[in-house]
């Protein structure tokens, strides 16, 4: 009977341990989509072993790929300085695999009652506060929430670059926090007067909309025209990082991606594909 | 020799338990030290954190733990002692399953299904409820606290339901024989008798509520640095918050790890969870034998 009862504790406990994956991938929920759908087809058509995970965004997955708790490290911001300073050991490799178009994106509300735009100056006071009130940029007479990208999170670290010129310039602020890309789009859809940083692509036009950016007379909107023209700031590189140049699985993963095939994935997924040709085909994020 | 080997079986393992507790304890300590050098007791009393400029006050988030835990014994403490006394008192013995299994079905509910639940459709209720009163969104203290409630209630429920009917058959009978009604000896016989049982029940709940992280989490706001004007104003419940355990659950630890200010100031919320709920613990484990004597 207690024989009985070790046996069973121990295979249950064994069953807990997970099996070595050949391939850990973690970090940005903005690359996620690509990289996990890319991974899904090489495990199927080539029957790698990749497990894909986002939680702690591109910051958690960079610590991640130096801690030797992932191979691969997505990510939606460059390498920074002080990653570098901080995992002196580390040798970074990034390989881009698209662009993604970063907006403001609010609720049905505010975009109903005809925000379309704003401007650098009208962004820093919903995020310090100053402004409060939709009403003061000719929206509905409802208070702003403004959920803030939690810090590490890509999106956060390239908005707060934009700006203040570098996210350490950041002033601290307090505001709800939002994680993944998924949560503060569901909470944006589901609050009035709700305001996020989110990537274009991942507003549905329909419960959250994209605003655009007014430069001046200008109004920028975050479509593929105009971030290959140049004009639309907010745009940013998406990568995957290795520790050391990729190869084996890595590598093939990095090949895919970069493919035909991969690039389709990227353009499908919303953002903008590295080549150009294809770009103008299509993807209005 | 069966007896012995089993004795030390348990030995054993006690001392595994004891050493483990022991090193979890110790290690905290050790790795938060670096923010008790720095903040001192302000690490405790401080209200404002912000890890770019190397601040860490902790205060906002034990009061979010304190006021989202205290609303789900608010509302679970009711329904958790009615449905005790409900089963303990009034159902015939062969039928008290029929109360008691389906809430404690509510314990085996994993926490990420109850968030998801919180996510999905309490938000969104909360937000409706409050309208009158211009909440920001749904996420406040008051929605994790409801969760919370939820949570909560098994654990009460069946603790107190335990100490009810500690409370001996002897003299529930002695009772009714002077002439008591049911109610009156449930007044003056059950209650008093199971009192220390019951305070019990509402400690670990409260412990329960407290360490509880990814239902909080995704429901609570996680906004940093919010203080009430008056800590006692339950205006401030409408609002976001963050607590010890969504702070704990959230993206700061991943960036926290290596630097080691930062990565003390995590580590010590993670110790001043501990030592709330391990205290709780302690003082409701010290309430709950008591209970158990009576039977």
């Amino acid at each position: 009977m207690l024989r009985g009862v070790t046996v069973v504790a121990v295979t249950g406990l064994l069953a807990v341990i997970p099996a070595e994956a050949k391939l850990r991938i973690n970090g940005s929920t903005t690359v996620n989509p690509v990289v996990s759908e890319a991974a899904a087809i090489l495990r199927a058509e080539a029957g790698l072993e990749i497990l894909v995970d986002t939680v702690g965004g591109s910051s958690g997955g960079i610590a991640a790929l130096a801690d030797g708790r992932a191979e691969m490290a997505m990510s939606s911001r460059p390498v920074s300085e002080a990653d570098r300073k901080r995992f002196p050991g580390v040798d970074f490799r990034s390989v881009r695999i698209g662009t993604d178009a970063l907006a403001l994106v609010v609720s049905r509300d505010v975009w109903a009652a005809g925000v379309r735009c704003l401007d650098r100056p009208q962004v820093r006071g919903l995020y310090e506060g100053t402004i409060r009130n939709w009403r003061d940029l000719g929206g509905p007479d409802r208070r702003v929430v403004f959920f803030n990208k939690e810090p590490g999170r890509g999106t956060w670290e390239v908005f707060a670059a934009w700006l203040y010129g570098t996210s350490t310039a950041a002033p601290l602020v307090s505001l709800p926090g939002v994680g993944s890309n998924a949560e503060a789009r569901s909470k944006v859809a589901s609050t009035r007067g709700a305001i996020t940083q989110l990537s274009a692509a991942w507003a549905d036009g329909e419960r959250t909309f994209a605003l655009a950016i007014c430069n001046g007379d200008d109004e920028l909107a975050p479509t593929a025209e105009e971030v290959l023209a140049g004009r639309y700031s907010l745009a940013r590189p998406l990568y995957v990082i290795t520790n050391g140049a990729p190869e084996g699985d890595s590598r093939r993963l990095i090949d895919f991606v970069l493919g035909e095939r991969g690039q389709a994935l990227v353009e499908r997924h919303g953002y903008l594909p590295l080549a150009k040709r294809s770009i103008m085909g299509g993807a209005q994020p | 020799m069966k007896g012995t080997w089993i004795r030390w079986a348990s030995y054993g393992a006690t001392a595994v338990a004891l050493v483990f507790v022991g090193a979890l304890v110790g290690s905290l300590a050790w790795e938060s030290l670096p923010v008790w050098r720095q903040e001192g007791l302000s690490y405790l009393t401080g209200k404002t954190w912000h890890y770019r400029g190397a601040l860490f006050g902790a205060l906002p988030m034990i009061y979010g733990s304190a006021v989202v835990a205290f609303i789900a014994l608010l509302l679970a403490a009711p329904l958790g002692l009615g449905a005790a006394l409900f089963s303990a008192e009034y159902v015939p013995g062969r039928w008290r399953w029929a109360v008691k299994v389906p809430i404690e079905l509510l314990a085996g509910v994993p926490s990420v299904v109850y968030g998801l639940l919180g996510l999905l459709l309490l938000r969104g209720w909360i937000y409706r409820l409050l309208e009158p009163f211009d909440p920001l969104s749904g996420d406040t203290l008051l929605t994790g606290g409801v969760l919370l409630a939820v949570m909560i209630l098994p654990t009460v429920m069946t603790l107190a339901d335990d100490a009810l009917r500690g409370v001996g058959a002897s003299q529930r009978r002695a009772a009714r024989g002077l002439g008591l009604t049911r109610a009156e000896s449930i007044w003056r016989v059950s209650l008093p008798q199971a009192a220390p049982g019951l305070a019990a029940a509402l400690l670990l709940g409260f412990g329960r509520a407290l360490g509880e992280t990814i239902a909080v989490f995704l429901v609570v706001g996680r906004q940093d640095n919010q203080w009430p004007a008056s800590v006692f104003s339950p205006r401030a419940w409408l609002e976001a918050g963050q607590t010890l355990t969504s702070k704990l659950g959230g993206s700061e630890t991943f960036l926290a790890y290596g630097d080691p200010l930062h990565w003390g100031a995590i580590v010590g919320l993670g110790l001043i969870l501990l030592i709330l709920v391990g205290g709780l613990t302690g003082v409701a484990g010290r309430w709950l034998p008591q209970a158990r004597r009576h039977a």
